[in-house]
């Protein structure tokens, strides 16, 4: 009997402990790790803390590094499918900006795909836990899962958000995405991807206020060869909130202020 | 004293340096350099996504005592308007606003009054509310 109630004992202390690591683990998403002698405590503060609420500014428009206001659309090394692919679209940005936009997002509510989020100057945060990383954004109520520590699987579906894995680099995060649909664009000024498309983003705090994004985009048939951008993003004081796309909502914008901002066709 | 006509005009060259700046499309159908100032009695407020818009029955030019022209303002989403220091009872039907505005190239009554990166001036009863220049 003793030995039983040994037995017992332990294994509620083991799952206390468990219980425990678990709440220090997620504990450092909303404060920086303790020190402390334990594993748990050791581990966690070997993961950098990328936490708070990260503001978006205005201005990423374009995702090539040269130029990203998007003034020069056509000089991302673009392949021939890629050249045909961006001058389908008529964005909302950029130089070739227009009124009566084909781009998906505004017509339909589409998901806008993870790196065109970040043209958008709302807010994104990023949740820590030992096996999983979130990073959820304000705009749309987009949310992305990285699986840490593990391969991608065997035969990924495509997706709009693709399949994420990630590890940590000493004080970077580092996420590597497969399996994109084909059916958004890079960014703002229509630069196209398809189901090809391989991405990594480093995530590193370069000072408390400041959370660097360096993005590498690697999609043999839309670009001859990969290229790398970086942004930044400043800490926010203000806590996240909702904005969300309804097409009844778009509906009535388009009838109230886009209709009436194009020239009206001239009669035949 | 109604009839009242403000045309200003502002080179805003540090606001084309910035970019659109904008959140869910650009200023193609604007002209970004030209400010009008819209005086006149709000009518409707649409505090929703894509963008929150103010409708003002009010006059922009005073040549002729200007007829009475049914406006239409779109500023940021509501999440950004906040964060600008806005709420939805910032402009309510009846309030008489005095608002500046990039007009519609097109000729129509129709104007961008702010993006995530600007907000112009706006007036109400004779109080001026929180503007990012």
């Amino acid at each position: 009997m003793g030995n039983r109630r040994i037995s017992s004992l332990a294994t509620v202390l083991m799952a206390a402990a468990c219980f425990c690591c678990s709440l220090g683990a997620l504990a450092q998403t909303s404060a920086p790790p303790k020190a402390g002698n334990s594993p748990a405590a050791q581990a966690a503060s070997r993961i950098p803390d990328l936490s708070g609420n990260w503001t978006i500014s205005p201005g990423g428009t374009s995702w090539d590094p040269a130029d990203p206001s998007g003034s020069k659309p056509e000089e991302l090394p673009l392949t021939p499918w890629g050249l045909q692919h961006l001058r389908a679209a008529k964005p909302p940005f950029g130089a070739n900006q227009t009124f009566q936009p084909n781009d998906p997002v505004q017509k339909y509510c589409d998901p806008p795909g993870p790196f065109r989020m970040y043209s958008y100057p709302w807010q994104f945060t990023i949740v820590q836990t030992p096996r999983q990383v979130y990073l959820l954004f304000e705009y749309l109520h987009v949310w992305r899962i990285v699986q840490m520590n593990q391969a991608h699987p065997k035969d990924v579906d495509t997706t709009w958000l693709g399949d994420s894995v990630g590890h940590y680099e000493g004080d970077t995060l580092v996420i590597d995405t497969v399996g994109f649909n084909d059916k958004t664009w890079l960014d703002m000024v229509g630069h196209p991807h398809s189901e090809a498309l391989h991405t990594i983003e480093r995530f590193r705090r370069l000072n408390h206020d400041t959370l660097e994004l360096e993005a590498t985009f690697q999609d043999p048939k839309a670009y001859t060869h990969s290229f790398t951008s970086k942004r930044n993003f400043k800490l926010s004081s203000f806590p996240m909130g909702e904005t969300m796309c309804s097409l009844s909502e778009d509906q009535e914008f388009q009838k109230s202020i886009m209709d009436r901002t194009v020239p009206s066709a001239p009669a035949k | 004293m109604p009839g009242k006509l403000l045309l200003t005009f502002t080179v805003a060259a540090a606001l084309l340096a910035a970019g659109p700046a904008f959140a869910h499309h650009g200023t193609a159908g604007y002209d970004m350099v030209k400010v009008v100032t819209v005086k006149g009695t709000v009518t409707q407020v649409d505090w929703n996504n894509p963008h929150v818009i103010f409708h003002i029955d009010g006059h922009i030019d005073s040549k002729d005592g200007g007829e009475i022209q049914h406006w239409s303002l779109e500023v940021s989403p509501p999440l950004l308007m906040n964060r600008f220091g806005w709420n939805k009872e910032s402009l309510k039907p009846g309030d008489q606003v005095s608002a500046e505005t990039h007009p519609a190239r097109s000729g129509s009554p129709v104007g961008i009054s702010g993006t995530a990166s600007f907000l112009l001036k706006f007036v109400v009863n004779g109080t001026p509310l929180p503007h990012q220049p």
